[in-house]
């Protein structure tokens, strides 16, 4: 078998979040499974594929969701595909987050826009063993509250004891009560011990710029803040080149990498 | 005397490539207009004097390539290459970044098959082009290693050394058109050595190219040198220098299909191209020509060195000799050295 020949997974459900996001459930039909973090490439078979972060718990086995906003070619075939209709898939890739070091901490898992998919498989993973950590703040920014995704799920987040749910939108309309803001603006008062806690960021690039700095403004440890950088990965493997940025292959070293490791890297947020 | 060499005349030579050509596709460098290319044999043949304008990664990892079928099986009947005149160049760090790439970690078995199947029968330089500096990046203009079988003119027929079990084959099943070698023989081959080492090393004396081990701290101190952009406003991006590169691998992935079924499909790639880095949406890390200018010197004179200790260059000079903008990575490098030393 090839490194590069995607396998078989058929699309067995699709939920619609917001106008243009869906997330897409798989049934692989090999067995698959991946740590929260670690992304895969998905193929519409004959046409070309593109790298994605599951959303869905890891410790679920038969299936697996991945959150697709509709932004070029690619994702626009997804979000035109039907419900039983056979896709490839190849991966797991990269090193995805590492959740044994994060055990006895207090946690911050900052989300932007689409970026909270990978973060909900995160979610899943971090309730999955609750008690592994002291405290979690979550804070998420969408665009507006129709930007927002897993509407259905939110409660159900926030009611994890040990948790705290924090929630913006950079525009309100009138059904909307909570705060306004870019998401820094939840940053304020976090009722963390700031200098041991863990940041886990992940969002557009010039979201997580601000985000990783305002963290540091904060008083984060640059080694405790986690970014999850994803470029134009096509290999997967470390090996096609276009996803190397200075001494990293951002597929094969990351997509999750320290602050501390990538902050004098020039272009990094681009 | 040393059964590493054996002596072969040049018609037995040719009687040689009959034979070879039954097993393998045999391409060897014909001259044109004082260049060489790549052709398939049979052809009108003499060893080549230098390098050849292509390097023979187009023989490793084709241009396009498929990858194979998927949701499907596939086989595959293609002869290999028997690679006739390859250079030291086109070896040496060349095939070291390739095998790297291609079989740590994750095996490509395309590249796998390619390297155990193809022959490569090399030849020492007998002269040089004005863009080669090979001896700056320490290597030699005759191969020493990574060969099958090695050639080196004479006078009269060749000397040729045995560098692998393959190329040991190839001489025992061939046993009558090889004879002994005689140690006259291996002294007219180090002399001619010799004399092309010393006419290139006068060559290169004028060019005041930077001490190979410096090259790496010489792109760490020079990231924000204004030569960068200065050097990248003449690129016009046509990715001659990648295509032509024997340490270049980028490749896309691509799929397509037929009536067969779904294929996956690889192309050669380049950092030098606009959308190398472009990601959905439109963002894309190496969106400035200097950026992307100098994203190749760090692959190769960075990234390398410190994951496997070896520079991704070998001297060929054909991104120089290629570039219609006269982008010189020699020019480059002796510039951030000189401008570093007048900033202390």
């Amino acid at each position: 078998m090839n490194i590069y020949s995607p396998n078989k997974v058929t699309l067995t459900k699709i939920i619609d979040e917001t106008s243009a996001i869906k997330t897409f459930v798989f049934r692989p039909h090999a067995p698959f499974s991946f740590q929260t973090g670690q992304f895969v490439e998905l193929t519409y078979p004959g046409i070309g594929e593109a790298p994605f972060t599951p959303s869905s718990n890891p410790n679920k086995k038969d299936e697996f969701e991945v959150t697709i906003m509709r932004v070029g070619k690619i994702t626009e075939l997804f979000h035109n595909a039907k419900v039983g209709e056979i896709l490839g898939m190849r991966g797991p890739y990269g090193n995805g987050y590492p959740l044994d070091d994060f055990k006895d901490k207090e946690l911050l898992v900052v989300g932007g826009g689409v970026g909270i998919a990978p973060l909900r498989s995160l979610i899943y993973a971090l309730y999955g063993r609750i008690d592994d950590f002291k405290k979690i703040v979550i804070c998420y920014g969408a665009r507006s509250p129709q930007d927002i995704v897993y509407k259905y799920q939110l409660d159900e987040f926030k009611k994890q004891r040990n948790v705290e749910f924090r929630m913006t939108v950079d525009r309100a309309d009138n059904t909307w009560k909570g705060n306004v803001g870019i998401v820094t603006t939840l940053l304020d008062k976090l009722p963390l011990d700031i200098k041991s806690a863990i940041g886990i960021v992940c969002g557009p690039p010039i979201m997580m710029k601000f985000v990783s700095l305002k963290l540091l403004e904060l008083g984060f440890a640059p080694n405790n803040v986690y970014l999850s950088m994803e470029k134009n990965m096509s290999c997967g493997l470390g090996k096609c080149g276009h996803c190397r940025l200075g001494k990293y292959y951002i597929c094969k070293d990351g997509p999750v990498f320290k602050f501390q490791d990538i902050k004098d890297m020039w272009d990094i947020w681009d | 005397m040393n059964n590493k060499f054996v002596y072969i005349e040049a018609p037995s030579f040719l009687k040689l490539l009959d034979s070879l050509a039954k097993d393998y596709h045999v391409i060897l460098p014909v001259e044109t207009k004082n260049d060489y290319l790549w052709q398939s044999y049979p052809c009108d043949f003499q060893f080549s004097k230098y390098r050849a304008v292509n390097s023979i990664r187009q023989f490793l990892t084709p241009c396009v390539e498929s990858m194979g079928a998927y949701f499907a099986n596939e086989t595959d009947n293609t002869k290999p290459f028997c690679i006739v005149g390859a250079k030291a160049c086109d070896l040496s760090n060349a095939l070291k970044i390739q095998d790297y790439v291609f079989l740590e970690g994750d095996i490509d078995e395309n590249y796998k098959k390619m390297r155990e199947t193809n022959l490569i029968i090399s030849s020492d330089c007998t002269s040089f082009k004005e863009t080669c500096f090979c001896l700056a990046l320490g290597i030699k203009p005759y191969p020493e290693e990574l060969f099958d079988l090695n050639i080196s003119e004479l006078q009269e027929g060749y000397a040729v050394e045995i560098g692998s079990s393959k190329g040991e084959k190839i001489v025992s099943e061939n046993k009558t058109l090889f004879k002994e070698i005689r140690s006259l023989m291996l002294s007219e081959r180090d002399k001619k050595r010799n004399d092309t080492v010393k006419e290139l090393a006068f060559q290169l004396s004028r060019l005041n190219f930077p001490q190979k081990e410096s090259l790496h701290n010489l792109m760490k101190t020079g990231y924000e040198n204004a030569l960068w952009k200065e050097e990248a406003l003449r690129c016009v991006e046509c990715g001659s220098c990648v295509m032509n590169c024997p340490t270049c691998h980028c490749f896309l992935l691509f799929d397509t299909k037929d009536e067969k079924g779904y294929f996956k499909g690889r192309i050669w790639d380049g950092c030098q191209y606009k959308n190398f880095t472009r990601v959905a949406g439109g963002a894309s890390a190496l969106r400035f020509r200097e950026y992307r200018l100098r994203n190749r010197y760090i692959k190769k004179f960075e990234f390398f060195p410190d994951r496997i200790k070896l520079y991704a260059c070998t001297g060929c000079g054909r991104c120089i000799e290629g570039c219609p903008a006269k982008i010189d990575l020699r020019k480059i490098f002796t510039t951030l050295e000189t401008t570093q030393s007048s900033k202390i």
